[in-house]
């Protein structure tokens, strides 16, 4: 199993690592004209290549006996998140969600994630019901609400929101019944309309954020900045951009957190529309191609589990680039792969990983 | 894990619903990317204008570089004001992280900084446009400039920057008539009367003149100003510099002020009994003003050299808080009664009017009962003639006098000296005073505006509701001196060649006395004036301490009563008027002295005048000895003959 054979790497999904490896080293090429004195962009390098070396790793690993460590991995998931609350955890940018030993820091909300994919696959898939019974979506939502709930406890509520996204999908591909989701619709569209006055009125940096998108004039300005300021360096960038080290908006400051949450503002900045357009069609790409080795997939884990990672990655993009383009609120999700952070890369090459796993395996049994 | 069969559940069927499912996950995936690319394409194509301009504006600036400030010289070419090319040592904020480090590096290399007032400053920088750097120290020594240039390389966040500042060399000498410099105020920016607005495109920021010279003739004196476009960041800090248009300096200025005659004048001022009064000095032929002196003065230095400082902020308080009012120009703005130096006036009226002639001018002199009112006067001269009355200053003739004339004809040559208007001399704010006219009482004593023969008595004298400035006797003056002929008090000579504030180019000019004009005064009413104001001073009259051996100075004194009704300080006394030209038959200098609350014009007015001829005659004839030096005796407070 652990043999590299001809047909590993004849049926090693090349043309997935292909478009991911092509948006990330397009990240590096915009971190370094971002931020090109703080050597960010050789650190994201490194995170490339030890994501490259967890992508053959786990792909080497059948998925399934990774699928079957999930109580364990969830379980450790947790303990991290946890321990993030307490003094070995660190806030950046109003979000608690570091935890350093020594100077080595990470992320672990962004493995948590994956984590909490693999065990509810592992549960799921042992549910075998169509359509899901109440019992296994009320267990589904306990395995679901842990994680969470720390997540909120960290103030991260962009990460939080994400554990959604594929609580959803994995629900919702595993049988939930479409009464359940009709009504699930119906819910979301009232509790929208209802909270609609109380964000206009109400005070705290979120509602700020959200209004600064949707009702600007109720804003305040120091809200409205960043979003202004990100509109503005996309559209500056025009149809050709201003080309590499050409921007203003990013590297003059007016954007925030440039190399990070905003890098694709800096990159529609430089390359124009062309350039983010491309990039967008290489995230369509990446995504549509996930769902595709979901559909080849001939297990129920499989399934849920590439389905999970497809999900979680569909929700990281658009709120990414949705929140740039002015068209969300501001939360601090890192787009993937392009975003400077090594924690971000290795989580989603995990990801990816596993889904290049399940697309090797679909044959056995 | 192998799928097990259980009831009601098909892992086949189980597989195809998903799919199905799945489908719907990836027409989700196509929906958001559909609309992402249509928020791209309608910021990226359809409105990439809007924010392309957006971004400019954001990453760019325009700073101004001063020009420098044109100088200003006296007649002969002394430097009066000038500009120096100052240096200030400034530090960028953005290359600054660490406090202590910059702190103790500045305190050990640059002269007179204290650590304490470093941090002060960086508080205080917080509050400043950001895109500025930070000025740590002002006029900075060339030891400093030295230093930081050195070690350019070493710190390149410590920087010095050229300033180009207002200098006045002589500190208070000429305060009055050069004015000085600083900021553009905001009102002045927002009146649309102001010369300064911004509909001349004046900005905050840009220096002009405040007073004097500088403010009148600001135009001249202020060149184009340059420019610096920069990239600045998010937080204004200068990044690099895109384009730099360079200033030009303003056009120099020549000044009709003699140094000589100002430092003597100035010398003269500064001993005044309360360090209060006026001496201005001219040339009757044509209205140049040789010596402005307004006492007390104040150092124009302060305001362009440490305005911004908290030294010299309490320093300008102190200007302003002075109860004798330094910063007022006594010399345009302060209004006295003439008392006596008016005598001349109601002469040539009362020769013009024919109420006298030459040839039959006796009036009786002395005290004069006015209905229940007896008018005391200090002269007792039975009935002089006019030269007579003019020489020894004889009160009692003047009333009876006025009283023959009358109001109608009176008021008729009060106008035609155009007293009671300014006399356009170039220098802002001049006052217009208050003339001794019925229309005047009236508005002044609206319960009894009626015009009575003691109103008549007293105005031909010199008191009555008269009140005239020190530039309006002048040339008042000058005009007795030239037989009418009146020019417009000035300082301007002549400016350079060169550009002004908005890039125009503009050839050498002159000054050019528009407002000139001539009163009436026939030879033989000339002859009189000369005679009466010779013999004061040099026959057995009240300016007697204004003669200068063979310079044939004219003069006459004047006491202006003083209304005042505060006892407590000596402010009761009179003030000491002087007014006198010389030689007597082609008038070169003029000379117009006022000593605040002094007491008699012969006593402390005329000996000033006299140092003033004195001086200028043993220049201009090249005396050195000391032969003439025997009158400057001290003023001494014995009342010299009668009159006042």
């Amino acid at each position: 199993m652990f043999g590299i054979n001809r047909r590993y790497i004849s049926d090693f999904d090349w043309p997935l690592l292909g478009i991911a490896l092509a948006i990330a080293l397009f990240g590096v090429l915009e971190i370094s004209s971002a931020e090109p004195t703080q050597g960010l962009w050789r650190r994201q390098l490194m995170g490339i290549g030890i994501g490259l070396f967890v992508i053959f790793v786990t792909t080497l690993v059948d998925y399934r006996r990774i699928v079957n460590l999930a109580p364990f991995l969830y379980a450790g998931g947790l303990i991290m998140l946890a321990l993030v609350l307490t003094p070995l955890g660190k806030e950046v940018n109003g979000n608690r969600s570091w935890l350093y030993f020594g100077s080595f820091g990470f992320q672990p909300s962004e493995f948590a994630k994956l984590f909490t994919i693999l065990l509810i696959a592992y549960y799921l898939s042992s549910v075998k019901k169509r359509p899901l019974d109440i019992r296994s979506i009320f267990i589904v939502g306990i395995i679901w609400a842990l994680p969470t709930g720390l997540v909120f406890l960290e103030n991260d509520t962009g990460s939080a929101l994400s554990y959604g996204s594929f609580l959803v999908a994995m629900l919702f591909l595993a049988g939930l019944r479409w009464r359940l989701v009709a009504a699930a619709l119906v819910a979301l569209v009232l509790a929208v309309t209802f909270s609609i006055p109380y964000i206009k009125s109400c005070k705290s940096y979120k509602c700020e954020r959200v209004k600064a998108v949707y009702w600007p004039e109720l804003a305040e300005k120091r809200f409205r900045y960043q979003n202004e300021q990100s509109e503005i360096a996309v559209g500056s960038g025009g149809l050709f951009g201003k080309g590499l080290r050409g921007s203003t908006q990013g590297t003059l400051g007016f954007v925030p957190e440039v190399h990070n949450d905003f890098i694709y503002a800096v990159a529609s900045e430089e390359w124009g529309f062309l350039g983010s357009f491309a990039s967008l069609t290489l995230y369509l790409l990446l995504i549509t191609r996930l769902i595709q080795i979901a559909r080849r997939s001939r297990e129920r884990v499989g399934v849920l589990l590439v389905a999970g990672v497809a999900s979680l990655l569909l929700y990281h993009v658009t709120v990414n680039i949705g929140m740039v383009l002015r068209l969300l609120p501001i939360m601090g999700i890192p787009l993937p792969l392009m975003s400077s952070g090594l924690t971000s890369v290795v989580a989603t090459s995990f990801g990816l990983g596993l889904a290049i796993s399940v697309r090797l395996r679909r044959f056995v049994n | 894990m192998k799928p097990i069969k259980e009831p009601g559940f098909d892992p086949i069927e189980d597989i195809r619903q998903a799919g199905v499912r799945l489908e719907v996950l990836r027409y989700l995936a196509l929906v958001i990317f559909v609309i992402l690319s249509g928020r791209l394409w309608y910021l990226q194509i359809m409105n990439t204008q809007v924010f392309a301009d957006r971004a400019e504006m954001n990453r760019t600036r325009v700073l101004t570089i001063p020009a420098r400030r044109g100088n200003i010289l006296d007649r002969k070419g002394r430097l009066l004001a000038s500009s120096q090319p100052s240096y200030n040592i400034v530090i960028s904020r953005k290359d600054v992280r660490n406090f202590d480090e910059i702190s103790d590096l500045l305190v050990g290399n640059i002269s007179g900084i204290e650590k304490e007032w470093l941090k002060k400053r960086f508080e205080a920088a917080i509050y400043e446009p950001k895109y500025e750097s930070i000025v740590v120290k002002e006029l900075a020594t060339n030891i400093d400039v030295q230093w930081v240039e050195a070690h350019q390389f070493e710190y390149p966040m410590i920087r010095a920057e050229e300033a180009p500042r207002r200098f006045y060399p002589n500190n208070e000498l000429a305060a009055h008539a050069l004015g000085y410099v600083g900021e553009v105020s905001r009102t002045e920016l927002n009146d649309p009367e102001s010369p300064f607005n911004r509909e001349n495109s004046f900005k905050l920021g840009d220096i002009i003149g405040k007073a004097g010279i500088e403010r009148t003739y600001n135009e001249i004196l202020s060149g184009k100003d340059g420019e610096r476009r920069v990239i600045v960041d998010s937080r204004g800090r200068i990044q690099r510099e895109i384009e730099r248009i360079e200033p030009i300096p303003g056009r120099d200025i020549h000044l009709t002020i003699d140094l000589d005659v100002q430092k003597i004048a100035e010398e003269q001022a500064s001993n005044m009994p309360l360090n209060r009064g006026v001496i201005v000095v001219s040339d009757p032929r044509n209205g140049e003003v040789l010596a402005l002196v307004s006492h007390p003065a104040y150092n124009p230095n302060i305001f362009s050299l440490k305005a911004k400082t908290e030294e010299g902020k309490s320093e300008i308080r102190d200007l302003y808080e002075n109860p004798d009012k330094p910063l007022y120009n006594r010399v345009i703005q302060g209004t006295y009664p003439p008392g006596s130096t008016w005598k001349l006036m109601t002469t040539v009226a009362a020769l013009n009017e024919g109420v006298i002639t030459p040839e039959s001018s006796r009036i009786q002199d002395g005290g004069i009962q006015l209905g229940n009112y007896f008018m005391k006067s200090l002269s007792h001269l039975g009935a002089p003639d006019v030269v007579t009355a003019i020489a020894r200053s004889a009160d009692g003739y003047y009333y009876r006098l006025g009283l023959k004339m009358g109001p109608e004809r009176f008021e008729k040559w009060v106008r035609a000296f155009r007293f009671g208007e300014r006399t356009g001399i170039d220098l802002p704010r001049e006052k217009i005073g208050i003339l001794p006219t019925r229309a005047a009482k009236a508005m002044i004593y609206p319960k009894t505006p009626k015009w009575t023969d003691y109103d008549m008595a007293a105005s031909a004298f010199g008191q009555g509701t008269n009140a005239l400035t020190p530039i309006q006797l002048l040339r008042y003056v000058n005009g007795l001196a030239v037989a009418g002929r009146m020019y417009t008090p000035h300082l301007f000579m002549k400016a350079a060649p060169g550009t002004d504030r908005m890039g125009n180019y503009h050839e050498a000019m002159t000054y050019t006395d528009e407002k000139a004009f001539k009163v009436q005064m026939s030879d033989a009413t000339h002859e009189i004036v000369l005679k009466g104001m010779w013999g004061a001073v040099n026959g057995a009259g009240t300016a007697g301490a204004a003669r200068v051996e063979g310079f044939d100075v004219c003069g006459k004194t004047g006491t202006a009563q003083n209304i005042s009704t505060d006892k407590v300080n000596k402010n009761t006394k009179d003030h000491a008027w002087f007014m006198g030209f010389a030689p007597r038959d082609k008038p070169e200098i003029s000379a117009v002295i006022l000593t605040e609350n002094a007491g008699f014009g012969g006593t402390h007015s005329a000996p000033r005048a006299r140092a003033i001829f004195e001086d200028y005659y043993r220049r201009t004839r090249g005396i050195k000895d000391e032969t003439l030096s025997e009158a400057a005796a001290s003023p001494t407070d014995a009342p010299r003959t009668a009159g006042n």
